[in-house]
């Protein structure tokens, strides 16, 4: 059976885009000088779905986020067929009409929050900075929503807090805060960047539930990249699986966890400590990612992968459903079962 | 018995008063008489919540902070009064790799001079065996000898983090404080980087003090661990016996809280409700009996030494420990909680990289 020959019934590419969703990319390309780093990327967030992107460290996650926000670093090249937000094309954009959607109907926590977090502003300033700039609130009722927000994301005692600059608190607690100041407007979309990577699982669990609640009660839609598979698992409607600047593989939480095809998929599931794996090697995939300067042909993922065959070294497998379902895999080998002897 | 290459004991530390950071009289103590010993090549694993004092601890040992008390002894030297000269030689031995890998490089240091530096500091090699050392460097942690002419903020978050990692090994330390070494890394990239750790600490006979969230990590990586609580330890043990038999209510919570790949297995929300007390507040008692669904007035009163239950090695500051229910029957774990596509699918690949070269 050949089932990557079957049309796409549900491609997202056909037709136009479906009024409901709060994020469309299509075909989005970034590089830099001399070389390309994300290499036609798409992806759908629905109102109030949660999407996460999981792939290899430097496969271009954070410049996906950091392009959809219009804060690709300088010297980023962005193409795109669609950049849609709310039915708005974002691309031809002002940096003037940005900001006023940026920490207000789009917001984003970042995996580095020392960087973005102001270090001279108290974290109180800066949780009521976006109420003020773009909901014109007065000192007083901002300084109200603030705190509350500060012990919505579980800062013991916020009023402490408030007045402390990011150098004094824990990575924990400043992610809180970033949490916090994203939060504060009650975005449409909020890109969350390795979220919860500094925080400890009492409180990422605390906060994934609470993330959870404010986009049921919010409708917020939200784009969660993160590298930890277990978390992926609890909160994910959908998931993209990024690598080499393309998805590998799409789907629904359980097509991904119950049902993985793409090789890339399978390696990073192996390579998760299990009980049985103490006092041995982890299943590291053999070899790095390519440099984007130097990206093989064909799938991007062949020199690492045990499955590649000669087919795979010379032509790009495309994204394609697999039979009935809109779990899209690239991959010449999937299923594997039937390939693989 | 040889001497732990490590052993810290009733270690306080403070913040805050002096320079004004914090409102006046108010000091956030964060660090609770707290004592281990690490052996040499052994790992200690360290874990516990966010802000409960695991990095000053890191730092402390260091001496990147200065202890307000307690004892610090590092191959049976203490380091504390040391001379400057002895602690420049005690900085090659023990060496940190921090949480955050964009604010601990230099973003004006090319990579292959933030390795060459430490490597000519302390005179380890000279001409061109630095370079090859450098080169040894980036491959030992999955980078290529093309990387040294790049800038830091050029490379991704696990990047740059394996640089920071190349950095402490260009010193050939005897220590290494981890800390959350391994969490900005994709699971592949951390694969490798555990497989490396271990392998240094056999061949070389490397410690480590291995701080992270990551219960399934500190379970593989750690020989004993030890769970911090608002500065306190709360149980120790070797890694096996405290994550199979936890013995103290919030490693239960901790636990209980740890997403699993099987998923949607989460624990009930007030199961994990609740935050730690605040460092500013003076605690009488239990740091954790505000949270915990066990506390009696007892907890509240009198605080629970780390001996207050003992099975050889394995230690847990509860007054209630004997009166815990027992833990649910085991829950599937590994592979085994997956579904059976899933299963073989994973043997497939396994099978398939075994037999592929490596
Ligand atoms: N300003 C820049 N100049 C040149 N290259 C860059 C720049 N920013 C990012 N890159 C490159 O783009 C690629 C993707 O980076 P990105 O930060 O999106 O990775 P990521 O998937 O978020 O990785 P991680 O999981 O480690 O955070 C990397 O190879 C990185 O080296
Ligand atoms: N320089 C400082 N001045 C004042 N307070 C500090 C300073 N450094 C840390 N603290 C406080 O000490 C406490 C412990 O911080 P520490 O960074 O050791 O926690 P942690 O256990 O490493 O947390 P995380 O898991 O979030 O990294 C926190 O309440 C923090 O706000
Ligand atoms: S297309 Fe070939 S090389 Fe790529 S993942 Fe599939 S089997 Fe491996
Ligand atoms: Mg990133
Ligand atoms: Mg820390």
């Amino acid at each position: 059976m050949q089932p990557m020959t079957r049309p796409g019934p549900t491609d997202p590419r056909d037709g136009p885009v479906p009024a409901d969703d709060v994020l469309s990319i299509r075909g989005l390309s970034v590089g830099f000088a001399g070389f390309t780093v994300l290499d036609g990327i798409d992806l759908t967030v629905r109102a109030g779905e949660l999407v996460c992107i999981v792939g290899e460290s430097g496969s271009g996650k954070s410049l996906t986020a950091l392009a959809t926000m219009g804060l690709a670093p300088p010297g980023a090249r962005i193409a795109a067929d669609c950049l849609r937000f709310t039915g708005r094309d974002l691309l031809p954009l002002t940096e003037r009409e940005r900001q006023t959607l940026r920490g207000n109907e789009m917001a984003m926590i970042f995996q580095e929050p020392m960087t973005s977090l102001n270090p001279v502003m108290t974290v109180g300033e800066q949780i009521m900075e976006p109420l003020r700039q773009h909901r014109r609130m007065g000192a007083r009722q901002a300084r109200e929503t603030a705190l509350a927000m500060l012990s919505r994301v579980q800062v013991p005692a916020p009023e402490a807090r408030f007045d402390q600059y990011p150098h004094q608190l824990s990575g924990g607690l400043r992610q809180r805060v970033m949490i916090a100041m994203a939060l504060v407007c009650r975005p449409r979309l909020l890109i969350a960047d390795e979220p919860t990577t500094a925080l400890d699982v009492t409180i990422q669990a605390q906060i994934l539930r609470l993330v959870d609640e404010l986009r049921h009660e919010m409708g917020t839609s939200i784009l969660f990249i993160t590298h930890d598979l277990a978390v992926v698992s609890e909160i994910a409607d959908r998931i993209a699986v990024i690598y080499a600047g393309r998805i590998v593989e799409e789907g629904t939480r359980d097509d991904i966890f119950d049902d993985p095809q793409h090789p890339y998929t399978l390696a990073l599931f192996a390579a998760l400590p299990r009980p049985e794996d103490k006092g041995r090697d982890l299943a590291s995939i053999r070899g790095q990612v390519p440099g984007p300067d130097a990206m093989p042909g064909g799938c991007r993922f062949a020199p690492r992968c045990p499955f590649a065959i000669e087919k795979c070294r010379a032509e790009r497998p495309p994204l394609l459903d697999m039979p009935g379902r809109a779990h899209r895999v690239a991959c010449w080998r999937a299923p594997l079962e039937e390939s693989v002897r | 018995m040889t001497r732990p290459l490590l052993e810290v004991s009733h270690l306080f530390k403070s913040f805050g008063g002096r320079d004004g950071l914090f409102r006046a009289g108010r000091r956030a103590r964060v660090v609770n008489d707290v004592g281990f010993t690490i052996g040499r090549g052994e790992t200690f694993g360290l874990v516990g919540e966010s802000g409960s004092g695991k990095s000053t601890i890191g730092r402390t040992i260091l001496r990147l902070l200065e202890p307000d008390s307690g004892e610090i002894l590092f191959d049976g030297q203490d380091i504390a009064g040391l001379s400057r000269g002895d602690l420049r030689r005690l900085r090659r031995r023990m060496q940190i790799v921090f949480q955050d890998p964009f604010s601990s490089l230099d973003p004006r240091v090319r990579v292959g001079e933030v390795l060459a530096e430490p490597i000519r500091l302390h005179g380890l090699r000279e001409g061109a065996a630095i370079e090859a050392r450098v080169d040894e460097l980036l491959e030992t942690v999955g980078l290529a000898p093309h990387h040294k002419t790049r800038w830091p903020h050029e490379f991704s978050g696990g990047q740059r983090q394996r640089i920071a990692i190349a950095r402490a090994l260009a010193v050939e330390p005897d220590l290494i404080v981890c800390d959350e070494a391994v969490s900005a890394l994709d699971v592949s990239i951390q694969a490798q980087v555990l497989n490396l750790l271990a392998r240094l600490r056999d061949d070389l006979g490397v410690s480590y003090l291995f701080i992270s969230h990551d219960m399934s990590v500190v379970r593989h990586i750690a020989d004993r661990v030890g769970v911090l609580y608002a500065g306190r330890l709360v149980e120790t043990g070797p890694v096996g016996a405290v994550f199979d038999r936890p013995s103290h209510p919030y490693t239960r919570m901790l636990l209980a809280a740890t997403p699993s790949l099987a998923g949607r297995s989460r624990a009930p929300a007030q199961d994990i409700a609740g935050a730690p007390p605040s460092p500013f507040d003076a605690v009488t008692g239990c740091a954790f009996a505000s949270r915990c669904a066990f506390a009696s007035d007892r907890c509240r009163t009198e605080e629970p030494p780390l001996d207050t239950f003992q099975a050889e090695d394995h230690r847990a500051a509860c007054w209630h420990v004997a009166e815990l229910p027992p833990l649910g029957p085991e829950a599937a774990q590994g592979d085994a909680a997956m579904s059976p596509a899933y299963r073989r699918r994973i043997d497939l690949l396994r099978r398939a990289q075994a037999g592929s070269p490596a």
